[in-house]
């Protein structure tokens, strides 16, 4: 483990999360992976286990160890349980198994032992919720409610979705292991877009501010950040996409004042981004410029390097970004591009182009119940002194966001107009 | 200086849907505040009892007999015991007062040991 993850760890925090991610992989990959949902079981068991003992005994010099020890004979008490005519101690797999304790203290099998599950959990044979719910709770270490906080659902659909998605992955035999070289590209793709859903679940802003957000978009940076790092999954798309994580997740807490209130870019103090997920970022894009293909991560964390690298607002290369969405809107049309090349286009060619430029996609129904578009429509207005426009856009924007911030931001924009 | 002990007594609970977070803070609380009475000096000492197969014992000689603990239908059990010295009750209520096994809703039983000299 060399120091930036070691660093990056110390800022997750949440050690028990990371324990109980730990040895889930550990453990079924012992087990196997089939039994995943007894290991879940024991690994908890052994988390109140702790709980109940360590506030007497004091916390054990290498927790882990001790939780791993814990869970592992819980395992065996349940499976012994469960099927008392088969005699356990005859199938080898659960003789005294050594890796589990190594795996402890060689921060490298418990790496590998992550991807395995990450890979596992990330099958591309279920959808990609499911693929988020299973990895947050297998390999994150979050619970089925604040997974259920985070996508803003309940915990028994939750618990419905993740029981479903097992039982596919026995169905299909999924084993815990690194996909054979002929298939990584496709299963690489898979875990890919599952991360970057579970990043975008965290960071965006529109749907509610709970703290589990933020751990979400830390998780999926450690995630990126493991696959970045294994010879064997290293590649110039998954840098892309950590680059693009961190030059994202620096500026995240600047995106609201003290107060909470919202910043636009332009408002934000640039000194409070996180210098140090911008260095990580940094040396994981120059790596992502390695391989002979350009991905669509790439143009997306092309785009956030220049934001992010930018001394201030107003020096922000807006040409070369305006290059990158275009590349962009060329690979996959969507219209929340089409939204960002307006803002672009402001900055360069002036409003009017701008306005002209959105008011071509207002139809299109992705937009329509997109409040950000009409807040950015409302700005586009008032620079041509359409001030009743405006209100008008800012009110249906008013009419689509329950989220109290926004809600306030919009409130102070109607106020500016007069 | 006398010593104190303070008998846990919880109600069993489910404890299966809490996140691995919330273990972890809990664990954090108990250990913060039985170091901050072991930085004044007043800290002996803490054991944890197992929660599953206590005995309970009537009974002598031919009427001696042995069931299954309380613990199946009490509603409440010692979870287990910290021993702290105090020079008095006042001293030993307040060092008590602020134990997170008040906050979750166990109650503490405070008593002071007898000397044995």
């Amino acid at each position: 483990m060399n120091e930036t993850t070691h660093d990056l760890d110390e800022t997750i925090g949440h050690l028990f999360r990371q324990h109980s991610g730990k040895m889930v992989a550990a453990l079924c990959r012992s087990f196997g992976f089939e039994r995943i949902g007894i290991v879940e079981d024991a690994v908890q068991d052994a988390l109140i286990a702790a709980m109940k003992v360590w506030p007497y005994s004091g916390v054990p010099d290498n927790q882990l160890a001790w939780l791993l020890r814990t869970a592992r004979n819980r395992c065996i008490d349940i499976l012994r349980r469960d099927n008392r005519s088969t005699p356990l101690d005859a199938e080898p797999e659960f003789a005294a198994d050594r890796s589990e304790v190594d795996a402890v203290y060689f921060p490298s099998e418990i790496a590998e032992d992550q991807l395995r599950m990450i890979f596992a959990c990330c099958h591309p044979e279920i959808s990609p919720d499911s693929r988020v719910a299973l990895t947050l709770k297998a390999v994150g270490g979050f619970s089925v409610g604040e997974i259920a906080t985070a996508f803003l659902s309940n915990p028994d659909a939750v618990s419905k979705l993740l029981s479903r998605a097992r039982s596919r992955l026995r169905e299909l035999n999924v084993r815990m292991e690194m996909p054979p070289p002929r298939e990584l590209p496709l299963r690489l793709d898979s875990v890919l877009k599952a991360i970057y859903l579970m990043f975008n679940e965290g960071y965006s802003a529109s749907t509610g501010g709970s703290f589990i957000r933020k751990d979400l978009v830390f998780e999926a940076i450690r995630l990126a950040s493991l696959l970045a790092k294994h010879p064997v999954t290293a590649s110039p798309m998954g840098d892309a996409v950590t680059a693009l994580f961190c030059f994202q997740a620096a500026r995240m807490t600047a995106r609201s004042d003290h107060n909470g209130e919202l910043l636009i870019l332009a408002e934000q103090d640039r000194c409070s981004w996180d210098q140090q997920l911008i260095a990580h970022g940094l040396h994981h894009f120059r790596r992502s410029a390695a391989g002979e293909s350009v991905s669509d991560y790439h143009l997306e964390a092309e785009i956030a390097a220049i934001y992010t690298l930018a001394p201030d607002y107003s020096s922000t290369d807006w040409a070369r970004i305006l290059s990158a969405y275009e590349k962009l809107q060329s690979r996959k049309f969507s219209p929340v591009i089409e939204l960002n090349l307006a803002i672009v286009i402001c900055q360069l060619r002036g409003p009017q182009a701008a306005y002209d430029r959105l008011v071509s996609i207002e139809h299109e129904s992705a937009i329509r119940s997109y409040n950000l578009f009409y807040i950015t429509k409302a700005h586009f207005e008032s620079l041509l002194d359409l001030v009743s426009e405006a209100r008008t856009s800012l009110e249906r924007a008013a009419s689509l966001t329950h989220n109290p911030p926004v809600e306030a931001f919009i409130q102070k924009r109607i106020s500016e107009l007069g | 200086m006398p010593h104190y002990m303070l008998i846990l007594h919880e109600e069993p609970m489910d404890y299966s849907q809490m996140s691995p977070d919330e273990i972890e803070a809990v664990i954090r609380e108990y250990i913060e505040w039985s170091q901050l009475i072991e930085a004044k000096g007043k800290y002996v000492g803490g054991q944890k009892l197992v929660d599953e197969g206590g005995r309970l014992l009537h009974g002598f000689g031919s009427d001696f007999r042995v069931t299954d603990g309380p613990y199946a239908e009490a509603k409440e059990v010692i979870g287990g015991f910290f021993t702290i010295s105090a020079a008095d009750y006042n001293e030993a209520v307040e060092l008590s007062s602020d134990c997170p096994h008040l906050k979750y809703g166990g109650r503490v039983e405070l008593r002071e040991i007898q000397p044995t000299e």
